[in-house]
């Protein structure tokens, strides 16, 4: 057990490193982050003598040497324009994101696994079908629209929700509900397909002729089974949400988040910002991957850890 | 079949319990705003987060929204006329060509008490100006050399060379405070103390800053009391907020927005939207190809359908007429197809192709203006093709003089109001942003440097028209500001852009 999670740990370790090496990379052919900083007007003087200040008029190889040596001693540089460590600029954003991706998260999984079991149990019923509807038109409708068409109708409206910002718990609802859309559509295709491979199985029959109460039949059998599908794409969705939507749905609704900042420090073309969310939502994904995979056996005692 | 049905019942009714729970506590809540006495705070919608409060730091538009109400120069920008006025400093005079002397305001508090002197004044300069200090609005000020302290209100400010429009720069250098700045000088990131009618009280990361009028501010108090600012990064979101009540003021909205708010002011705005032309080398180096593209614009197309009317046509130069160096006798370049195409024909114009480089979502409705200004550029005969690039690979083309395009779309915003921003900038053969031949070089450099602005203006209204005649770029529109605030609020948006929250009051 320790070794496994060791072992995967230094997998996460290699992926984060990868990434960022990645970035590090990516953020050095984007542009010149000098032209973007000054004004129109400065010299050209001025703009080599900032480039110099910032320390990227080194050779690539010399300043990526400088960032690795930093990132071993917890340091990524400062944020060129927040002037603060840029570590914990991203840090002081992550805990708004992770509480409403955890709070979109739940409400997607409290709609999808129900709408998904019962489809799975009453194939091309109407309900099936009205569910399927439903759940495509969760995956395709872009949820930056949706945020706003939610802020029409029930801020300014109907009157009974906030439009953005942050305040009590009614604020989070229209901002949850938006990032909960896409993956309760998709987590609930898979529900629905995976339950209906579950229940072929003979071990369904089996059940059943015990004389089991159908409602154990399927949530005790058939759900834990279907319950690594579910998992894994409901923890990819998870990533999905803080590395993706928070981006789009946090402008929205004018939230403090990660999301927001990872727009502004590109616009900016902020190197050291940029390296430190990139780390920390690398990070984050990695550490939610890992905590998937140690629930596999749980749902399958076969699968243990090797 | 039977128990199929039981389960579904069962899981049914748990999704709908969970749906009336969501759905029913929404209902329960009420945003409107509480009923209040009297009104003394103010919410304020921008659109970012300020990166930082150090003002002599960050060239930051939302910084200086919430920065403006807080800090002083020596000199203020009169909102109206563009004109400096006494601020900090009560007069000034030259002592010689390059040496200016400032009397300064008694009787001035900072923020945290300690009293404004002369040492606050040199301080301020020698920080901005220190080319350790990696200020990135130091260019505003490269004129200035030296700063001395003459008595405890008295300082002269000399400078590299005679520079007419110092009074101007000093309308956008702060003060600060000394004793404060050497105390902690990393705590100005956060919170910064000036000597403004509002004092910063906090800056809730993400989520707000509250501004509190300073009771021993030198001028005149302002109407109200707090100001809280909020950023709403989405146009729409910042519209919905001030529609719902929830904040009594948002700054930039779209033309689209205007019927549905609840109270709209505007002002012209300071970016003038420009095509320059390559006029060094390539197909556009002939003046009159680059005159039959003037011609070949609708300006007032764009104005109207892209803008709602929100947006003035540039009248032969991309200055308001407030600016120093506007020629009043210049007309924008009439729509004219026939002429563009004849134009054309003279030049031997047989359908090179011509590369026209932008970028989007940088400034309003910059990418559609972009495809409509190549379209009638087609209309007329050029065989234009549209690049886009984006921001920073669109800058780096900007900056780079040997490897101009014919032509590159930009917005121009001439922050000192100053003819001579413009012409160092896209005009003299040395300015970053130029491809034009140096044929103006001399009286650029000369007008910069005339003390005796009635001749400072002649100068530059000779070179305006031979600018007109030999365009370095097609003069585009001024695009509107346009704020909106709640039916109660009373406010006129200045000229030069900024927002002086202490010029609002509530009816």
């Amino acid at each position: 057990m320790a070794q496994y999670i060791l072992r995967k740990l230094l997998g996460a370790v290699v992926v984060i490193a990868g990434v960022s090496l990645l970035v590090f990379i990516l953020t050095r052919v984007i542009g010149n982050p000098v032209d973007v900083m000054l004004p129109l007007n400065a010299t050209a003087a001025d703009r080599v003598r900032l480039a110099h200040q910032l320390g990227i008029d080194k050779p690539i190889l010399t300043q990526l040497g400088e960032f690795i040596t930093g990132v071993f001693h917890g340091n990524f540089g400062e944020s060129w324009y927040e002037q603060q460590p840029a570590l914990s600029v991203a840090l002081e954003r992550l805990p708004f994101t992770l509480e409403l991706s955890g709070i979109a998260m739940a409400l997607a999984l409290i709609f999808a696994i129900p709408l998904g079991v019962l489809s799975a149990l009453r194939p091309r019923s109407l309900l099936d079908k009205v569910t399927s509807t439903l759940s495509m038109f969760g995956i395709c409708v872009p949820n930056f629209w949706l945020g706003l068409v939610l802020i029409l109708i029930f801020a300014n409206t109907l009157h009974w929700l906030p439009t953005s910002g942050v305040g009590d718990w009614r604020y989070l609802v229209l901002p949850a509900i938006t990032m909960a859309v896409l993956p309760l559509g998709r987590i609930t295709q898979i529900v629905r397909t995976a339950m209906l491979e579950q229940l072929r199985e003979p071990y369904v029959v089996t059940a059943r002729s015990k004389g089991l109460l159908e409602f154990w039949v399927v949530v005790r059998h058939a759900l834990k089974n279907a319950g690594i599908s579910i998992v894994t794409m409901s923890g990819w969705e998870l990533g999905r949400i803080i590395a993706g939507y928070a981006i789009a749905i946090e402008a929205v609704f004018g939230l403090p988040g990660i999301g927001s900042l990872v727009v502004d420090s590109i616009g900016q073309q902020d190197f050291p910002l940029i390296q430190a969310l990139t780390f920390v939502i690398a990070t984050c994904i990695t550490l939610i991957n890992l905590l998937i995979d140690m629930t596999y056996p749980f749902f399958n005692p076969r699968l243990k850890f090797k | 079949m039977k128990r199929f049905k039981s389960v579904s019942l069962m899981l049914l009714t748990f999704v709908m319990a969970t749906g009336l729970i969501l759905t029913g506590c929404g209902g329960g809540g009420t945003t409107a705003p509480k009923a209040q006495p009297k009104k003394d705070t103010i919410t304020i919608a921008i659109p970012n987060e300020p990166s930082t409060m150090d003002v002599q730091f960050a060239d930051d538009g939302n910084m200086r929204a919430v920065t403006d109400n807080v800090v002083q120069g020596l000199l203020l920008m009169d909102g109206k006329t563009l004109k400096p006025i006494p601020g900090l400093a009560t007069e000034y005079s030259q002592v010689n060509s390059t040496t200016w002397d400032f009397k300064l305001r008694k009787g001035v508090t900072f923020q945290n008490g300690n009293p404004f002197t002369a040492d606050d004044v040199v301080y301020s300069i020698k920080r901005i100006i220190d080319p350790n200090f990696k200020s990135n609005i130091a260019g505003d000020f490269a004129t200035i050399k030296d700063v001395q302290k003459v008595g405890d209100y008295e300082v002269n400010i000399i400078t590299n060379g005679p520079d007419p429009i110092l009074p101007t720069r000093l309308t956008l250098l702060e003060i600060l405070n000394k004793k404060a700045m050497e105390a902690d000088s990393k705590g100005i990131a956060t919170m910064v103390v000036g000597t403004g009618p509002y004092k910063v009280v906090s800056w809730s990361k993400g989520q707000n800053i509250v501004l509190q009028a300073y009771d021993g501010y030198w001028g005149n108090k302002p109407a109200i009391k707090n100001v809280k600012y909020r950023f709403i990064e989405e146009d729409a979101t910042r519209a919905a907020a001030l529609k719902n009540g929830e904040v009594d003021f948002a700054t930039t909205m779209l033309p689209e927005y205007v019927d549905s708010l609840p109270q709209v002011k505007t002002a012209e705005g300071l970016e003038f939207s420009l095509v320059r032309m390559n006029a060094i080398s390539g197909v556009m180096k002939d003046p009159k190809i680059r005159q039959a593209a003037s011609y070949a614009i609708n300006w007032d197309a764009i104005a109207k359908s892209l803008y709602q009317g929100y947006a003035t046509i540039g009248q032969g130069q991309v200055f308001k007429s407030t600016y120093t160096g506007y020629d009043p006798n210049l007309k924008a370049y009439p729509f004219d197809l026939n002429k563009a195409k004849q134009l054309l024909a003279e030049a031997g114009y047989k359908g090179q192709p011509i590369e026209f480089v932008g970028e989007q979502g940088r400034w309003l409705k910059d990418g559609e203006q972009i495809q409509a200004i190549a379209q009638m550029l087609k209309d007329a005969g050029f065989n234009v093709n549209v690049k886009m690039l984006a921001f920073s690979k669109w800058l780096e083309v900007l900056f780079d003089r040997s490897k101009a395009p014919d032509m590159i779309f930009t917005f121009h915003s001439n922050d000192i109001f100053d003819a001579d921003r413009t012409y160092s900038t896209y005009v003299l053969s040395t300015g970053p942003g130029s491809s034009y031949p140096n044929t103006l070089d001399q009286e650029i450099i000369q007008a910069r440097t005339e003390m005796d602005t009635q001749k400072r203006t002649q100068l530059y209204n000779d070179i305006a028209q031979k600018l007109y005649d030999d365009p370095a770029w097609i003069d585009g529109v001024n695009i509107r500001d346009i704020d909106g605030m709640a039916k109660d609020v009373v406010y006129q948006p200045r000229e030069d852009g900024r927002l002086a929250v202490f010029e609002m009051s509530f009816k």
